[in-house]
C-alpha cells in the first residue's frame, strides 16, 4: 500500500469531509498529503489560493463598473461652458483632418453641441457633476474624477479588449484574470472573478473581455447571471434535491477511491476534491447571490429589486433593448457586487450596456435616453460608496467607473445629415473616469481638457497608466506581473514601457 | 520571475518539485559542454533582450546570439575569447564585484547563479563553440539506442522511451488490459467510446494481431476524421461567426466537412498543407482545393460602424502569418511584426516579406466576406448522392410498372420527376475562399513600423527568414510556393512540429511541451532523437500519412503500458513525461458530452453539415447584435457530436469553455486542461448531461435481459465504463439504490421530475421511481473520475 492510499484508507467519510472543510480545496488537499497527491494537470499550489502581492497593496478587491458603449463626459463629468458658445457652429477642419471616428465622415463637418444638461460644483474639491447624477454628486468627496484619459481605440470592441486586456486584438487575458492569477481568491468556495452584466447585453467584444487569453482558464471570469442559475448549471437537475446529491458525491466518492486504489494516479484524489469544492460552491453561490434576504433599508439606499426581471431584455427598439428609469437589474447588481467582495471575492467586474448614444434611434437619443440610465445608475452607485463605507469596507475596496472611450464634442451626423434625435460620436482623444476607494485620493479632480473638451490639456493619462494604477492599488507590480511567453514577458500593461503608476492621485 | 509561474507555462527546462529529475536528455559526464541545450537557454534568458537579434534594442553593438558577434573584434578586445575565459570582458562582467558593472544589470531582474556561471566558463574555455538552435537543423534518423531489456520494445518508438528509463532507473509498465486498450484507442483515434459490439469483438478475438486489427479498424472508422477535425478546428481557428462586435453569422462549416474528410481519406499532410493554404493556385484547381483555401478565411471580419476595412484586412493577413507560424513551423513569428524578433532569428523586415505572400488575396474585410464561392462540399456530394440514388430507385421502379397499373404509374413518375428537380435544383451555399488579385492590382507591401497599417515604412517583396531553410530556386514567390516551402523536405520544422503535435495529443504532453514553440525559447524535447526519429519516419517512410503515424505510436509498447502509477514513478516523474507508464488525462470537452450521449443511445452519428443547436441554458446569447437567437435544434441534430454545435465567437458554447475549448478567436495550439468547480458543474447539472442520465437509465431497463437490481446496476456500469463492475462498485450503487428508492417513494413528484425532464414522458410499463433512481446512478457514473478521464 502506498503512503497515499495509507493516508486515504485512514480518513473515514466523516473525517474526511470534516478537514476538507470551509476553505479547503483540491491542490490544499494535495499539499495536506503531501507531494505525492500532485494533480496529473500539475497544481504544486491551488492556483486560486489567496497570495500577497509584491508590493504593499492599498485595497484587496476591485469592482470595476464599466458603462458599455461610452458614456458621454461632456453631460457628465467634463463641464464645458465654452462649447455652449459654439453649439450649432461647423467643427473648424482642423478638429477633424487625419481623424478617424465611427460615423464623422471626411467632408462632411459635424456642428458642435453644448452640453445638453447643467452641471453644478459640489464637495471639497468643487467637483463639477451633472444635474442627471443628484445622487452620487453627495459622494463626491469620495470621487477622484480624471478627465483627462484617452485610448488608442475608436471602436467598441478594440477598444474593451485594449482596457480589459491591454491589446486591442482578441487572445489576451483580461485585467481580473491578471488580478486572480496574481492574488488568488479570498473565498474558496467562490470563484475569485465574478462578472456582472446588465442593460440587456454583454459587452461588445464578447466574453473575451473576462477571458483569460494565454493564462489557464482557472483565471477566466464567471459569469453571474440575473436570470437562471446565478452560476452556469449551479442548481442541481430538477428532481434532484441536495440530499440527493450529497448522497451522490458519497457514492461517486466510494467509485473513485476504487479506482484510486487500482491505479494510483493523484489526479483522482485532486477530482474528488473538485467535487467537494463544487458541492460547497453550490450553497455559497446561491447564498451570496440571493439578495432578497437584505434588509429593507438596504433594498431601497441601492433601488434594488430582487427577483424583478431586467426590462432590457425583453424590451427592444430596432435591435437594441430600450432601457426603462424603473429597470432595477444595474442596482441588483452594485449590492451583489457590495455582496461578492464581503465574501472575499477579489474582481467583481460590471458591464452595463446602452450608454452608446449616437443619436441615431430612440434607445440611443442622448436627451431622453441619457437621463434614463443615469436614473438607472446614480443611486445605486452612491448606494455601494456609502454601504461599503459603512462597513469599513470602502478603504479596501477599488471602485473603478467609466466607458471604452469618450464622446464627441460635435453632434454626431451619421450619413452627413440630423434627425429626431441627439447624440455624439465615439471620442478616443478625452474622456473621463472616476475611481473611488482602495487608496485613491478622494475629493481630487485630476487632468483636464482644452476648453472644448477635445484633447487632454492638462496631466494626460492613457489606458495603460490606469491599468498600472489598478494593478498597483491591489499590490502588483504592473512592470513584473507577467508571463513568459515566447521569450517575452506579457503584461497587461503591454510591452512597452509607456504606463505608469499615477502616483498624483493616490492617497 | 516572482509571481507563481504555472508549470505549462514554463519555458525553463527541469524545475518541476524537488527531487523530480532533470527533463532535458542526460549528459554523461565527461561530455562536451552542449551549446543547444546548456549554454544558449542561459544566454536567451538573461542575455538576448539587449544583445540579441533584435537590431533596435541591441545594447552596445554586442550581441551574443551569433559566434561572429560574441568573438568578433570590439573596442577592448572581443566580449568572449574562445579557450580564455579570463580574458573574457563576456566572462568579468558577469562575475564583476561592482554591482554597477555586473551583467546582467541589475534593473534588468536577471541573475545568473553559480551553477550558470560554472557552465558559462567551461564552454568558454572549451572553445566557445556555437552550434545552431536544435530546431533549425534538418533532423535526420537516428540509429536506435541499445536497451538492456530487449524483450520489452515493440517498435523504435519503445527504444528511445526505454533507453531514456533504464538511464533514469525507471522500468515501463507492461500491457493494459484489452477493455482499457480499447477504449484509450477509441478515444484518441475518435474521440469516442467502444460500443459494446467492438468491445466483445476484441475481446473474443484471439488471433495474435488482434491489436493491429483493432487499429486498423478504428483507423477506418468515419468518426476518426471528426476527432482530428476538432484539434484543426481549433489551430485554425474556426467559427460560425464573423467575430468583433456583430459576430454575426457566416458559412464556414463545408470548409469543417472537406478536413474531415480530408482526414479520413488521410490525405497526405503536405497535401493537405498545399490544398488549404494555396489549393486555389493549382493548376487546374478542383472545386475541392478551391474549398481548401478557406482555411485563411477563418479570420475575423470587422463590420462594426466606421470600421476601417484596410484596418481589418490587415489585421486578418497578420493573423494568417501568425496561425501559418504557429501551426507548421512551431514559431511565434507574429512578435516580429511590430520589432524584430529578441529571440528568434526573424527580424521585423523578414515579416514583412512573408507577409507579402499573403498580402495578395482579394479579401479585403468586406462585411459579406466576399470573395465567396458556392462549392460542392461533401456535405452537399452526400446529399445529392442519396437523393439521386433516390430518383433512380423511383425510375427503376417505373420501367417495372405494367400498364394496368396507370394510376400508380403517373403518381411515380410525378415523383420522380419532382425529386430530379429538386436535385437538379440543389445549390451548395458560397464561402469565403482565397482568391489572388490579378497580377496588374498587386498590393505593394511595406513593413509597417510598430505594425501599424497607417505607418508604412520600406518597401518590401515576399521572401523568407534567412536563418530557416532556403527557398527552392524555381519556386513561384506566391502562396503555393510559400505552402511548397513549408512542406519541403528541407525544413526541419513542419513535420517535428507534426510529429510533436500529435504525440501531445495520444500521451497527454508533447515532447516539447510548448507545441507552439520550438524556437529558442521552447521547451527543449525531452526525447530529442525520438522526436528526430519520427519526423524522419513520418516524411520519408510514411509520405506524411497521418494514419501511418498515428498507427505506429499506438503499436508502440509505450502507448500500450498499463497507466497504474507506481510509486517511484509517481515522485521522480509526476507528470509523466518519461512515460514509465501509459497515458491518462482528462478527455477533451466535446469529447465527454460525446461519450454521455453515445453510451445514453442519445448520439446521432449524422456527419457533416450546418451546424447545429444542443440544449444551452437561456439568454447566453445576449450579445449586442441580437439579430441572431439560441433555436435549440430538434430531433437528432439535438444529439450530434460535439464539433457540429454552432460555434458563436463572442458567446462559445458555455459548457465546452468551461472545460477548457477556445472561442475560434485565435489559433488555440492546444488546450491547457483544468479542473475546476465550474466545470465540474457542468457534468453534473448540465440539462445536457441529466438527458443522458436519462437515456441511460431508460435504455437499461429497454435493454437489460435481466430486471434484478444488482443486475441493471451492473449493466449501466458496464455500458458506462466498459468493463465489468468489482464487487465494492456495486456496493456503493446498491446503498445509493437504497437511499434513493426510499427517497422517490415518498416523493413521487420529485422522481417524475429527475426521470423526465427534459428527456420527455416515461416509457409505458415503467415504474416512475425505478427510472428516477437508475437516473441519479446514471448521472453519478457519468461523472467518475474514470470517465472524465482516458484510462
Amino acid at each position: 500500500m502506498t503512503e497515499n492510499e495509507r493516508y486515504l484508507q485512514a480518513l473515514t467519510r466523516r473525517h474526511f469531509l470534516t478537514r476538507c472543510g470551509v476553505g479547503l480545496g483540491g491542490a490544499a488537499l494535495a499539499n495536506m498529503m503531501g507531494n505525492l497527491a500532485q494533480a496529473e494537470e500539475p497544481r504544486v499550489h491551488n492556483p486560486l489560493a489567496p497570495r500577497m502581492g509584491t508590493l504593499p497593496a492599498k485595497a484587496k478587491n476591485i469592482i470595476y463598473l464599466h458603462m458599455a458603449g461610452s458614456p458621454t463626459q461632456l453631460e457628465l463629468f467634463d463641464y464645458k461652458p465654452e462649447l455652449k458658445k459654439f453649439d450649432g457652429k461647423i467643427c473648424p477642419k482642423e478638429y477633424l483632418d487625419g481623424k478617424r471616428f465611427a460615423f464623422i465622415q471626411p467632408g462632411k463637418n459635424p456642428v458642435m453641441m453644448g452640453p445638453l444638461f447643467e452641471f453644478k460644483q459640489h464637495g471639497k474639491g468643487d467637483t463639477w457633476i451633472s444635474e442627471l447624477l443628484p445622487h452620487l454628486a453627495s459622494q463626491a468627496d469620495e470621487l477622484c474624477v480624471i478627465r483627462s484619459m484617452s485610448t488608442t481605440q475608436f471602436n467598441h470592441s478594440p477598444a474593451q479588449l485594449l482596457l480589459h486586456t491591454g491589446d486591442p486584438r482578441f487572445g489576451s487575458p483580461s485585467m481580473g484574470s491578471w488580478v486572480t492569477y496574481g492574488l488568488g481568491s479570498e473565498n474558496e468556495n467562490l470563484p475569485g472573478f465574478v462578472v456582472l452584466a446588465s442593460g440587456g447585453r454583454t459587452p461588445s467584444a464578447g466574453k473575451s473581455v473576462w477571458g483569460s487569453g494565454y493564462l489557464s482558464s482557472v483565471y477566466q471570469g464567471t459569469q453571474c447571471r440575473n436570470t437562471g442559475d446565478p452560476v452556469l448549471y449551479l442548481s442541481n437537475p430538477d428532481g434532484l434535491d441536495r440530499k440527493t446529491r450529497r448522497r451522490q458525491l458519497d457514492a461517486l466518492r466510494e467509485l473513485n477511491e476504487a479506482q484510486h486504489r487500482a491505479i494510483g494516479d493523484p489526479e483522482t484524489i485532486a477530482r474528488i476534491a473538485q467535487y467537494e469544492l463544487t458541492y460547497r460552491m453550490q450553497t455559497a453561490a446561491a447564498k451570496v447571490m440571493d439578495i432578497s434576504k437584505e434588509p429593507k433599508h438596504v433594498l431601497e439606499m441601492y433601488g434594488a429589486q430582487p427577483g424583478v426581471k431586467s426590462t432590457a431584455d425583453t424590451k427592444n427598439v430596432g435591435d437594441k433593448p430600450l432601457a426603462a428609469a424603473s429597470d432595477p437589474a444595474f442596482a441588483n447588481n452594485c449590492l451583489l457586487a457590495r455582496r461578492l467582495v464581503e465574501s472575499g471575492v477579489r474582481f467583481v467586474q460590471l458591464y452595463d450596456w446602452g450608454w452608446d448614444h449616437h443619436g441615431s434611434s430612440q434607445p440611443e437619443d442622448m436627451k431622453t435616453h441619457l437621463p434614463v440610465k443615469t436614473r438607472q445608475i446614480d443611486r445605486p452607485i452612491a448606494a455601494l460608496i456609502k454601504d461599503l463605507k459603512q462597513r469599513g469596507l470602502l478603504d479596501e475596496t477599488l471602485i473603478v467607473w467609466g466607458g471604452e472611450f469618450g464622446r464627441t464634442p460635435m453632434r454626431e451626423n451619421r450619413g452627413g445629415r440630423y434627425g429626431t434625435f441627439v447624440g455624439r460620436d465615439h471620442h478616443p482623444f478625452a474622456f473621463t473616469m472616476w475611481m473611488a476607494g482602495g487608496g485613491i485620493k478622494g475629493g481630487l479632480n485630476f487632468g483636464a481638457t482644452d476648453d472644448i473638451g477635445y484633447y487632454p490639456s492638462e496631466d494626460p493619462m492613457g489606458v495603460r497608466d490606469l491599468q498600472a494604477t489598478i494593478l498597483h492599488q491591489l499590490g502588483l507590480d504592473p512592470f513584473k506581473l507577467g508571463v513568459v511567453r515566447s521569450g517575452l514577458n506579457s503584461r497587461l500593461i503591454g510591452p512597452t514601457e509607456e504606463g505608469k503608476v499615477r502616483k498624483e492621485i493616490l492617497g | 520571475m516572482l509571481y507563481p509561474i504555472e508549470r505549462e507555462m514554463m519555458k525553463s527546462v527541469g524545475i518541476l518539485t524537488t527531487g523530480v529529475l532533470l527533463l532535458m536528455a542526460p549528459l554523461a559526464r565527461g561530455e562536451r559542454i552542449d551549446f543547444s541545450r546548456q549554454i544558449r537557454p542561459i544566454l536567451s534568458k538573461n542575455c538576448f533582450a539587449c544583445h540579441g537579434p533584435d537590431e533596435k534594442k541591441r545594447k552596445a553593438k554586442l550581441r551574443l546570439d551569433t559566434r561572429e558577434g560574441a568573438t568578433g573584434e570590439r573596442k577592448g578586445g572581443p566580449a568572449i575569447v574562445p579557450g580564455k575565459s579570463a580574458e573574457s570582458e563576456f566572462y568579468l562582467r558577469i562575475t564583476h564585484s561592482d554591482p554597477e558593472e555586473i551583467m546582467p544589470p541589475k534593473k534588468s531582474k536577471h541573475e545568473l547563479n553559480a551553477a550558470e556561471i560554472g557552465l558559462l566558463k567551461g564552454w568558454i574555455d572549451g572553445g566557445a563553440k556555437y552550434d545552431e538552435h536544435w530546431a533549425f537543423v534538418k533532423p535526420v534518423r537516428p540509429e536506435l539506442p541499445k536497451v538492456q531489456n530487449g524483450e520489452w520494445p515493440r517498435n523504435a518508438i519503445d527504444h528511445f522511451i526505454l533507453a531514456r528509463l533504464e538511464n533514469e532507473k525507471l522500468r515501463p509498465m507492461g500491457e493494459a488490459g484489452r477493455r482499457v486498450l480499447i477504449r484509450r484507442l477509441s478515444f484518441d483515434l475518435t474521440g469516442l467510446p467502444p460500443s459494446r459490439a467492438q468491445i466483445s469483438e476484441f475481446l473474443n478475438d484471439q488471433s495474435k494481431d488482434a491489436y493491429e486489427k483493432l487499429v486498423d479498424r478504428v483507423l477506418a472508422s468515419p468518426h476518426y476524421g471528426e476527432r482530428w477535425a476538432r484539434m484543426w478546428m481549433d489551430l485554425a481557428r474556426y467559427a460560425d461567426t464573423q467575430g468583433y462586435e456583430k459576430d454575426n453569422t457566416r458559412t464556414m462549416w463545408p470548409w469543417r466537412d472537406w478536413v474531415i474528410k480530408a482526414f479520413n481519406d488521410d490525405m497526405p499532410y503536405d497535401q493537405f498543407t498545399i490544398e488549404q493554404l494555396a489549393g486555389d493556385l493549382l493548376p487546374e484547381a478542383s472545386s475541392q482545393q478551391v474549398l481548401a483555401t478557406a482555411f485563411h478565411r477563418n479570420t475575423m471580419t470587422n463590420t462594426e460602424g466606421g470600421t476601417t476595412d484596410e484596418e481589418w484586412r490587415v489585421a486578418a493577413v497578420k493573423d494568417r502569418i501568425d496561425t501559418t507560424g504557429l501551426i507548421w513551423l512551431g514559431l511565434s513569428v507574429g512578435c516580429a511584426k511590430c520589432h524584430s524578433h529578441k529571440y528568434d532569428p526573424i527580424s521585423q523586415t523578414e515579416y514583412y516579406q512573408l507577409y507579402d505572400f499573403l498580402n495578395q488575396s482579394a479579401d479585403a474585410d468586406r462585411g459579406g466576406d466576399d470573395p465567396k464561392r458556392a462549392l460542392p462540399s461533401p456535405f452537399y456530394l452526400s446529399q445529392h448522392a442519396e437523393l439521386a440514388q433516390r430518383v433512380d430507385k423511383l425510375r427503376s421502379k417505373l420501367a417495372g410498372l405494367s400498364g394496368e397499373q396507370a394510376a400508380l404509374k403517373a403518381e411515380f413518375a410525378k415523383l420522380s420527376r419532382e425529386l430530379n428537380d429538386k436535385v437538379m435544383k440543389m445549390k451548395p451555399p458560397a464561402i469565403p475562399v482565397m482568391q489572388e488579385l490579378p497580377p496588374n492590382g498587386k498590393r505593394k507591401t511595406h513593413v509597417l513600423v510598430k505594425g501599424d497599417f497607417q505607418s508604412p515604412g520600406t518597401p518590401v517583396t515576399a521572401g523568407v527568414p534567412k536563418s530557416l531553410h532556403a527557398w527552392p530556386s524555381q519556386g513561384p514567390m506566391n502562396r503555393v510556393g510559400l505552402a511548397r516551402w513549408l512542406v519541403s523536405e528541407e525544413n526541419p520544422l513542419t513535420a517535428r512540429v507534426t510529429v510533436n503535435r500529435i504525440w501531445a495529443r495520444l500521451f497527454g504532453i508533447g515532447m516539447v511541451e510548448t507545441e507552439e514553440d520550438l524556437g529558442t525559447q521552447g521547451e527543449l524535447p525531452t526525447h530529442p532523437e525520438l522526436l528526430d526519429w519520427l519526423a524522419v519516419e513520418f516524411r520519408e517512410t510514411h509520405k506524411w500519412s497521418l494514419k501511418k503515424l498515428c498507427k505506429t505510436m499506438v503499436m508502440s509498447a509505450t502507448y500500450r503500458q498499463s497507466s497504474q502509477i507506481k510509486d517511484s514513478a509517481r515522485e521522480r516523474d509526476p507528470r509523466n513525461r518519461l512515460l514509465a507508464r501509459g497515458p491518462r488525462f482528462r478527455l477533451e470537452a466535446e469529447m465527454i458530452r460525446d461519450q454521455a450521449l453515445a453510451v445514453s443511445g442519445l448520439l446521432s452519428r449524422k456527419m457533416y453539415g450546418p451546424p447545429v443547436m444542443p440544449l444551452q441554458p437561456e439568454g447566453i446569447w445576449k450579445t449586442v447584435y441580437n439579430g441572431s437567437n439560441w433555436r435549440t435544434s430538434k430531433g437528432e441534430d439535438r444529439h450530434r457530436r460535439g464539433l457540429y454545435t454552432f460555434a458563436k465567437r463572442t458567446s462559445a458554447y458555455p459548457s465546452f469553455l468551461l472545460m477548457d475549448a477556445g472561442s475560434g478567436e485565435v489559433c488555440l495550439p492546444r488546450r491547457i486542461r483544468t479542473n475546476t468547480p465550474t466545470a465540474a458543474l457542468v457534468t453534473l447539472n448540465d440539462p445536457v448531461f441529466t438527458e443522458a442520465a436519462q437515456a441511460l437509465a431508460r435504455r437499461v431497463v429497454a435493454e437489460g435481459k435481466d430486471q434484478r437490481v444488482a443486475a441493471r446496476l451492473a449493466f449501466a456500469f458496464e455500458l458506462v465504463t466498459g468493463r465489468l463492475v468489482q464487487e465494492v462498485e456495486m456496493a456503493a450503487m446498491l446503498r445509493l439504490y437504497e437511499d434513493q428508492f426510499k427517497h422517490y417513494l415518498e416523493d413521487g413528484k420529485a422522481a417524475m421530475a429527475i426521470a423526465s425532464n427534459p428527456i420527455g414522458p416515461l416509457p409505458e410499463g415503467v415504474p416512475v421511481t425505478e427510472l428516477a433512481v437508475l437516473t441519479v446512478i446514471a448521472n453519478v457514473l457519468l461523472n467518475m473520475d474514470e470517465i472524465l478521464t482516458k484510462g
